[in-house]
């Protein structure tokens, strides 16, 4: 399972496309936070306008530095795995599994107090 | 432990101080595994706010049946985000040390939960015809 290219790091590591699969597993995920804080930041709004900016102010560039660590990530993942280094660890999934409960916290608030 | 100096400081290190590294493209499935976890549960999430919105826009007073609809939704989004992390940490556990990997307890209940849901729905829509 030794990367095929020694000298040049050209193509992909290996053919089953593993670090982009999983990369672009990192963004669906993303995007269906982003698209699910966008839908309930909506519902906030037509409650309250300045709690739903205030959400947005806090939520919204939580989504774009989450992007920008996944793609940091998929860097990183590519440079271990032609290295035959370990794969970065599990900080992100653990910060994105409690943003996922807390979101979920946040609609049943939701749900509870209309 | 790890081959290289970087193993003592990778998190949750419980995890990484068992076994050996496995091959990296089990790591990476088990990661988009973890992924397609977060993103069941969160289009459980979205249904059960959905199914709350759609009286709160209509200006309806939500029966007791839907709001136990929507809590169900999301008490079942929170449970599988709640979980897919000590999963991810289990599996990944398993496949350092050359265990069997762990069962997934929660997708039977998912699996019929979401029957028992998807029941309630259609009661729901035939009771009240939302």
């Amino acid at each position: 399972m030794s990367g095929e290219g020694p000298e040049e790091p050209r193509g992909p590591w290996d053919p089953g496309l593993q670090n982009e699969r999983t990369t672009l597993a990192w963004l669906r995920t993303i995007l269906s936070f982003a698209v699910g804080l966008l839908v309930l930041l909506r519902l906030i709004a037509h409650n309250s306008l300045a709690a739903a900016t205030a959400c947005a102010v806090f939520t919204l560039p939580l989504c774009a530095g989450i992007a920008l660590v996944t793609w940091r990530r998929h860097r990183r993942t590519e440079r271990s795995l032609r290295a035959e280094a370990p794969l970065p660890d599990g900080i992100l999934p653990a910060a994105v599994a409690v943003l996922a409960v807390l979101g979920g916290c946040t609609g049943l608030v939701y749900v509870l107090t209309t | 432990m790890a081959a290289d100096g970087t193993g003592g400081r990778r998190w949750p290190r419980r995890l990484y101080e068992v076994g050996d590294e496995p091959d990296p493209r089990f790591t990476l499935a088990n990661e988009r595994t973890f992924l397609a976890w977060i993103r069941t549960s969160l289009a459980l999430m979205a249904a059960g706010v959905g199914v709350e919105a759609l009286n709160a826009v209509a200006h309806e007073a939500g029966g007791p049946l839907r709001t136990a609809l929507a809590v169900l939704l999301l008490l079942g989004g929170v449970a599988c985000s709640a979980t897919a992390f000590g999963r991810w940490v289990a599996t990944e556990r398993a496949m350092r040390a050359g265990d069997a990997l762990p069962a997934p307890k929660l997708a039977p209940l998912l699996g019929f939960g979401l029957t028992a849901i998807g029941v309630m729905a259609c009661v729901l829509l035939f009771a009240t015809g939302i």
